[in-house]
């Protein structure tokens, strides 16, 4: 065992699995559902891929955007890493419960595609490490299918002048569902623009993300929409921090959910942290019904309740996918059909 | 094709409707004008449906047929449609494939066949032409963007492509300049027939210069205390709705 991983095991065992009184993990309380031996003993997660231009090489064994992540590091038992040197494609699926580490290095001026599917049941958590190289795009795709275990994925990025990192999520909750993203902007230019729906029927989902924007010129962009009914949970934490000197910076996020019926709840939860001058921070969160006026508008129209509301539903979530390129807004699309 | 009788109707528990009355024969075209808070809108919710306008007294019968229990969809299927004041915007859904769904819904509930997309487009094509609806309004999002004259016409376009015996305008002519107004009322008139009954309901006499109605009804209060001929609407310009309800008292 590597001195990194020694050290993250030493202090997960002094923290423990995370809870509702640890501000990050309030809206996600992870000790009520899983305990410190699941997450040490959990094995490792078993996966498929399908690759093209892509170096395989070494899972590594450091960056973590928050504890789970750190808990991978220090007791995932798998893993893998990708190296693309130009364009590559890489399409994975996480199957089973257990642990792993996926390290990703976009050499400068390379892109990946990387769309993983994360599904069935029990507790699964993915440690990523990703470096996005000057001038790198790396798209990243995320449908979490619907399960009734605990599933969480852990992103430390760095990305460097003039590199992109582009997320897009799809996610259909479970007993707790976490997306957690720690991305730094280290070079002038760097951008994250990053998107997703939750369509939650009784589950939960929470979306955490962190960029910090440490260089001038750098730009980010957050949209998530949520659509809960049922007792559903939808989280969204978006916390943006801009570094002393990181003049010009440019960030804007914004959070929506629909509640479809009155035990569904949602936490969004902007937060900015600016230790820059001259800097365009824009934050907005709403929480909604589908409007009166427009479910009148459309059955007045001679369409059906149901057909209206889903009309509606599919109008609303559909912001968040204007940014996704044709060829992958289909299988995401795909995805939300399914689960409506 | 609409006789209503001694209606009552509340929104949120508070009366607006009182007591209205007021038969329209098919082929005719009748005006409501009122003052603002007069329940002109009311009526107008109340006759399509709308969920939290509850009728308190009183009878509505269309083709004679009590509609009082049917929801908003199956009154559009059977030939009510209401023009809206605020036609509501909804992205992520373009105009055309709003109005395909749209009319297949009122076909299916009919027991019709669906049409499909090429038959839709064409439909639509030929009546966006005449209303200068452009290619462009029927592949953006409903709505989205539109100015007001825009709306409207779509609303106007949709009367065309949905064919209702009975056709309710309201406030079709707020927001329009005089050249939308025009516009809009040609279509409109292009739309009278011997099997259709139109019930245009406006604050303005302005309008009325360009859909000339058979019969005009004052309401105020949410009653009827006033009727006539087209000429009517010239003597509410000069008296003013406040002399005319006075008058009435």
């Amino acid at each position: 065992m590597t001195a990194l991983r020694a050290k993250a095991a030493e202090d997960f065992r002094a923290r423990g699995v995370p809870h509702r009184r640890v501000e990050a993990w309030k809206y996600s309380d992870l000790k009520s559902v899983i305990d410190a031996d699941q997450v040490v003993s959990a094995g490792a997660v078993q996966w498929t891929i399908e690759a093209e231009g892509v170096e395989m090489i070494g899972a590594g064994d450091g960056g973590s955007a928050g504890a789970m992540g750190e808990a991978s590091v220090a007791f995932a038992t798998a893993g893998f890493g990708l190296r693309v040197a130009k364009a590559g494609k890489a399409k994975v699926a996480f199957a089973t419960p257990g642990q792993a580490r996926v390290r990703i290095v976009l050499e400068p001026g390379a892109t990946l595609d990387y769309i993983e599917i994360a599904e069935g049941d029990g507790f699964q958590n993915i440690g990523m490490d990703v470096s996005v190289g000057k001038g790198a795009v790396f798209t990243h795709v995320r449908i979490a299918r619907k399960g009734s275990g605990v599933r969480i994925e852990d992103v430390n990025a760095n990305v460097a002048e003039d590199g992109i990192y582009h997320l897009h999520a799809a996610h259909f909750g479970g007993e707790l569902s976490r997306l957690e993203l720690k991305i730094a902007l280290n070079g002038k230019n760097a951008s994250a623009h990053l998107s997703g729906v939750g369509v939650l029927d009784a589950m939960h989902a929470d979306v955490t993300t962190h960029v910090i924007h440490a260089k001038g010129g750098t730009q980010s962009t957050q949209l998530f929409k949520y659509v809960a009914a049922g007792k559903a949970r939808a989280v969204y934490q978006g916390k943006i921090t801009v570094a002393e000197g990181a003049d010009g910076s440019d960030s804007r996020q914004t959070a929506k959910a629909l509640l479809l019926d009155e035990r569904a709840e949602a936490d969004l939860k902007p937060e900015l942290e600016i230790f820059a001058d001259d800097v365009k921070c824009a934050h907005g969160a709403a929480v909604g019904d589908l409007e009166a006026d427009s479910l009148f508008y459309l059955r007045a129209r001679g369409i059906p309740e149901d057909e209206a509301r889903g009309l509606l539903i599919r109008a609303f979530l559909h912001e968040a996918f204007d940014r996704v390129r044709d060829d992958l807004r289909d299988a995401l699309w795909t995805a939300v059909e399914e689960a409506l | 094709m609409l006789e209503i009788k001694n209606l009552h109707a509340a929104v949120d528990g508070k009366e607006i409707l009182k007591g209205l009355s007021l038969t329209v024969n098919a082929g005719e075209v009748h005006a409501i004008m009122g003052p603002n808070g007069s329940g002109k809108s009311t009526l107008s919710y109340v006759l399509a449906g709308r969920a939290g306008y509850e009728i308190t007294g009183g009878s509505i019968a269309y083709k004679g047929e009590d509609i009082n229990a049917l929801p908003p969809e199956a009154r559009a299927a059977k030939g009510v449609f209401l023009a809206m004041q605020y036609p509501v915007e909804i992205p992520g859904v373009t105009t055309l494939t709003f109005l395909k769904t749209a009319l297949n819904a009122q076909r299916r509930a009919r027991g019709e066949k669906d049409l499909d997309a090429m038959t839709v487009l064409k439909l639509v094509r030929g009546k966006a032409a005449e209303l200068r609806v452009s290619e462009d309004m029927l592949k953006r999002a409903l709505n989205v963007g539109f100015s007001g004259g825009e709306k409207k016409r779509l609303e106007i376009l949709q009367m065309s492509l949905f064919e209702p015996s009975l056709a309710i305008l309201d406030e079709t002519d707020s927001g329009l300049d005089i050249d939308a107004l025009r516009l809009v009322a040609e279509g409109v008139n292009a739309l009278r027939s011997p099997d259709r009954a139109m019930l245009v309901i406006t604050h303005y006499q302005r309008l009325l210069e360009y859909i000339v109605p058979d019969r005009i009804h004052v309401l105020s209060g949410g009653r009827i205390i006033k009727e006539g001929g087209k000429e009517l609407a010239l003597e509410l310009e000069a008296k003013g709705y406040e002399q005319i309800i006075k008058d009435a008292a």
